[in-house]
């Protein structure tokens, strides 16, 4: 099966390496996968903030690029219910409404991918640390995403999962609200960033590297022994000994091309 | 005088029907599912709900013996006034507790301010809730809300199993109809307005307690 | 920016540092989360109960006039007035004239958000008419002369101290905060309120159609005080309370106590129809209905917003918002706080003035999960959004932001291009040491975050370099 990224338009510019690690998987379970080169941004910051006659158009070109493909998998609950369950109702008057949702059918989040299409709940990973889940709003309330994230992690070798407390309240970032409503969003983000620390993780993982952008930026503001990683990548270390030295490799440089077949 | 033409009524009217040309979206449901669990054993449920919702429940074998249940929660209660609903039952049960206090029938009245008690009968007894029915016929409306104490004398007979067929019973009985004023009581008075901690007893009666006859 | 919308970000700034507010309101959220947790176990199926009051709520809205006429034949049937208002001051002159026609001094109410919403208290007190708030979390607010913070909980945010302090400061005589005391307090002190109040103010949660009664819940006691005792009875209720039948409440009830407070139903649950009759042993001799539209009728014709109208004024969403928890009830600066108030705000007082309460959210959608009529919440915060852009002012240098951004994201190669420079810029930016100064291109952003790592190259530069031929 060829696997089409759908890799968010932030993911592309500032966290390459979520994207990078989650080709590692799938091609570590034996899947083809294809960039299409012309994708740029699905819509969402101009649909959240009401602008959705500027989206429109990008979402259209969206099924333009991804119209033919078998499969789409994507590193982002957000960006995927923005696809499956908004792009109906932004196309509701568009000749591409029947499209969008034919598309939709098609879109995946990268652990519903994995639980639910592929099967596959041990991906051969190892990652020796206490790790702590957020469940990020749309992968929980929109893409109904509770206990497969949690599947996949409980499979990792050595993986320690702790549960935090309150992990189902919103981290506080909502896209263009953290920088409108930056005082309200900052205390959300402190309260969840409490909550991780008092679980005693070393780590927090989540399904939408857009949260962890927000988390990790206060949890270094404030120099917490916690740090965050994005799912994909604690799936993608095989390693036992390398753990924590492979992400710091793997992020920090970015240099390094990492696409070569298992 | 209130004004009593009401212009505005035509003019609501008129914007809810432009307003109602299209049926709004509606979710569907998936299929038909049992909202609640049929409640079986009537009398054990009635009996667990009242601790859960603290009505005290007293058990007498049948109505004869309620003037002496009565009576003996009369002895608890300080020296001052009752307000009793004026019925025949009750009536015959007043002879019978005799304790030289002074009643106040809801003939006379409604309860006053200084009244210790009131004793009442009900119209329905609701098991999934350990509800009490009462409606303007028993007593007032003040009968089973003024006083500090509320005793309401009652029979298994009166027992249903829940909220809907309470319902459905006062209404083919007339007793809706009929009323002004219907109250469903669960349990006595309370608030959690200070720090979401319940305190029993804000208004309404700080005790509410049913005499309930097997026969 | 509007008015409202600078005072909205004022407090909500000041609530968000509040940690003693945080403390407090958390430990009330728990409490309330435990009580409604276990109240969601005593149904056999939740989810079908929520279904079920969806279409109750629904076939009410879809036929309001048809029922709303229903109601008001059956309640004059059985003695009652029942009059129309448009508008708040229409609805506080008809009550404020029939107050002074007859001879009225003191009102006792109960708690009515819909009283709230038109100002009747004020309207009454210039008119001359003492009026007391019955409800304990209304009185205490009442007594500290600010607004309810909860629709359900007035006083949550406040400790037993504070309250036992505002007792001694303004009934004398409390050396107490026990609240059993305290409560205790307020009995002895509202018990002479009751029995001289010529008129009794209500709200109505619902108005059964079928009966020509309207359904009052409270667990005080104090709503059927105000309803017995005093001669006049003035019931308030938007329109949208109607429902078709009686056994409707079946359901309705025990769903309106498990999300407002986790019970299984509320201690009174009341139904009034008309003044006594001639039979009856005691209860007012008059009785009015006084039903508001103030903007309803409006919301009604929005067809994707008119489910809004379904709420039940249960309280869930507030409680499981994480910005109201926040900023706190009275940020908003409405009658209505949290999600619903966001969503139904604009409708009732304008979405120009109003619009930035439905961005005041980051849409984690906890609100819609918790709505126990199936409101489609945060959906309706984004077609606020959408309706702010399409009808409304929004900054010029947001809507030209957007132009540049759809412009951008239209070609590969001018995101490719611009992402890249973007990205340098930030790298200079950081280098040059200007994260939190003015010229932080971050802006706000790094008032609470590190600054963030960007990487040199991106996903698609470093796919393409090895990836090209797969």
């Amino acid at each position: 099966m060829r696997v089409a990224l759908f890799i968010p338009c932030f993911v592309d510019q500032l966290t390459p390496e979520v994207g990078l690690d989650m080709v590692r998987v799938l091609r570590r379970l034996g899947y083809d996968v294809d960039f299409p080169q012309e994708q740029t941004c699905c819509g969402q910051p101009g649909f959240n903030s009401g602008y959705w006659n500027d989206a429109r158009p990008l979402a259209e070109r969206f099924l333009a690029v991804f119209g033919s493909a078998e499969i789409v998998v994507c590193p982002s609950g957000s960006c995927t219910t923005m696809v499956r369950n908004f792009y109906p109702q932004l196309l509701a008057d568009s000749p591409l409404r029947e499209k969008a949702i034919e598309v939709g059918r098609k879109v995946f989040e990268f652990t519903e991918f994995l639980t639910r299409v592929a099967k596959a709940t041990d991906v051969g990973a190892c990652f020796p640390h206490r790790v702590t889940y957020h469940d990020a709003c749309h992968a929980l309330r929109e893409l109904h995403l509770k206990q497969e994230p949690r599947e996949l992690l409980r499979h990792v070798r050595s993986l320690e999962l702790v549960e935090m407390p309150y992990s189902e309240e919103c981290c506080g970032f909502g896209g263009t609200f953290a920088t409108k409503f930056t005082m309200i969003s900052g205390a959300m983000g402190n309260t969840k960033c409490g909550n991780a620390e008092s679980s005693g993780a070393e780590f927090i993982t989540s399904t939408d590297p857009s949260c962890l952008l927000h988390i990790d930026g206060i949890l270094r503001k404030q120099n917490s022994t916690v740090r965050t990683i994005y799912l994909a990548s604690i799936l993608a270390q095989t390693d036992s000994s390398a753990g924590m030295k492979a992400r710091d490799a793997a992020g920090a440089a970015a240099k390094t091309v990492s696409g070569t077949p298992p | 005088m209130p004004q009593t033409e009401n212009a505005s009524r035509e003019k609501i009217l008129a914007r809810i029907r432009t307003a109602l040309r299209e049926p709004a979206p509606r979710h569907e449901r998936s299929e038909a599912r049992a909202i609640f669990a049929p409640v079986t054993d009537l009398l054990d449920r009635f009996q667990k709900e009242c601790t859960i919702n603290i009505t005290e429940c007293v058990m007498i074998p049948d109505s004869r013996s309620a003037g002496t249940a009565v009576r003996d929660l009369l002895a608890a209660i300080p020296p001052g006034e009752i307000f009793v609903q004026d019925s025949p039952d009750l009536r015959q049960l007043a002879a019978a507790w005799q304790d030289g206090r002074e009643i106040q029938w809801s003939s006379e009245g409604g309860p006053k301010e200084a009244s210790q008690a009131t004793i009442s009968g009900c119209e329905v007894l609701v098991a999934q809730t350990g509800s009490v029915l009462v409606s303007a016929a028993c007593g007032g409306r003040g009968a089973s809300v003024v006083a500090p104490v509320h005793i309401v004398v009652a029979t298994v007979a009166q027992l249903v199993p829940d909220i809907s067929a309470a319902l459905a019973r006062v209404q083919e009985r007339g007793i809706v109809a009929q009323s002004s004023y219907l109250c469903l009581i669960t349990g006595s008075s309370r608030t959690a307005d200070i720090e979401k901690i319940l305190v029993m007893g804000a208004h309404g009666p700080r005790r509410l307690i049913v005499v309930l006859a097997m026969s | 920016m509007s008015t409202a919308a600078q005072e909205f970000l004022r407090r909500s700034i000041e609530k968000s540092a509040d940690l003693t507010h945080k403390q407090i309101i958390r430990r009330g959220i728990d409490q309330y989360n435990t009580a409604n947790d276990r109240g969601r176990m005593r149904f056999a199926d939740w989810e079908a109960a929520r279904q079920r009051c969806h279409e109750i709520k629904w076939e009410a809205l879809n036929n309001l006039d048809r029922y709303l006429l229903e109601f008001e034949q059956r309640a004059k049937e059985r003695g009652a007035h029942v009059f129309w208002a448009e508008n708040s001051a229409e609805a506080c002159r008809y009550i404020t004239e029939l107050a002074t026609s007859r001879g009225v001094h003191k009102v006792v109410k109960s708690k009515s958000m819909v009283a709230e919403e038109i100002h009747l208290t004020p309207a009454l007190e210039k008119a001359g008419v003492q009026v007391v708030e019955t409800d304990l979390g209304e009185y205490i607010v009442q007594l500290r002369d600010e607004p309810p913070y909860h629709i359900v909980t007035p006083a949550m945010h406040l400790t037993r101290k504070d309250i036992a302090d505002l007792f001694k400061e303004k009934l004398g005589d409390v050396d107490t905060d026990d609240p059993v005391e305290l409560v205790a307090v307020a009995r002895r002190a509202l018990r002479r309120d009751f029995f001289s109040g010529e008129m009794g103010i209500s709200g109505a949660n619902f108005l059964v159609a079928d009966s020509g009664m309207i359904a009052l819940t409270t667990n005080e006691g104090n709503g059927r005080l105000c309803t017995s005792l005093p001669r006049i009875h003035v019931a308030l209720a938007g329109i949208e309370k109607v429902i078709p039948k009686l056994q409707d409440l079946a359901l309705l009830w025990p769903v309106l106590a498990t999300a407002g407070t986790g019970q299984p139903i509320t201690c009174y649950s009341t139904l009034i129809g008309g003044p006594r009759k001639p039979n009856e042993v005691d209860g007012p001799e008059e009785f009015h209905i006084v039903l508001l539209d103030n903007g309803r009728s409006e919301l009604l014709a929005d067809v994707e917003q008119r489910d809004v109208l379904h709420c039940i004024r249960c309280g869930a969403c507030l409680n499981a918002c994480p910005v109201f928890r926040t900023v706190g009830g009275h940020s908003y600066g409405t009658t209505y706080p949290g999600p619903i108030g966001s969503v139904l705000t604009p409708h009732l007082r304008g979405l120009n003035e109003f619009q930035h309460l439905s961005y005041a959210s980051s849409l984690c959608g906890a609100c819609t999960d918790s709505c126990p009529v199936k409101i489609d919440l945060h959906h309706h915060l984004l077609e606020n959004r959408r309706n702010a852009v399409n009808g409304a002012e929004r900054p010029w240098s947001e809507r030209i932001g957007f132009k540049i951004w759809q412009w951008t994201m239209q070609s590969a190669s001018r995101f490719r291009i611009l992402g890249g420079l973007a990205r340098a810029a930030l790298r200079v930016a950081h280098r040059l040491g200007l994260d939190g100064t003015p010229l932080d291109p971050m802006g706000p952003w790094s008032k609470n975050h590190a600054a963030p790592r960007v990487p040199k190259k991106s996903f698609r530069a470093l796919w393409g370099k090895n990836n090209a031929a797969n």
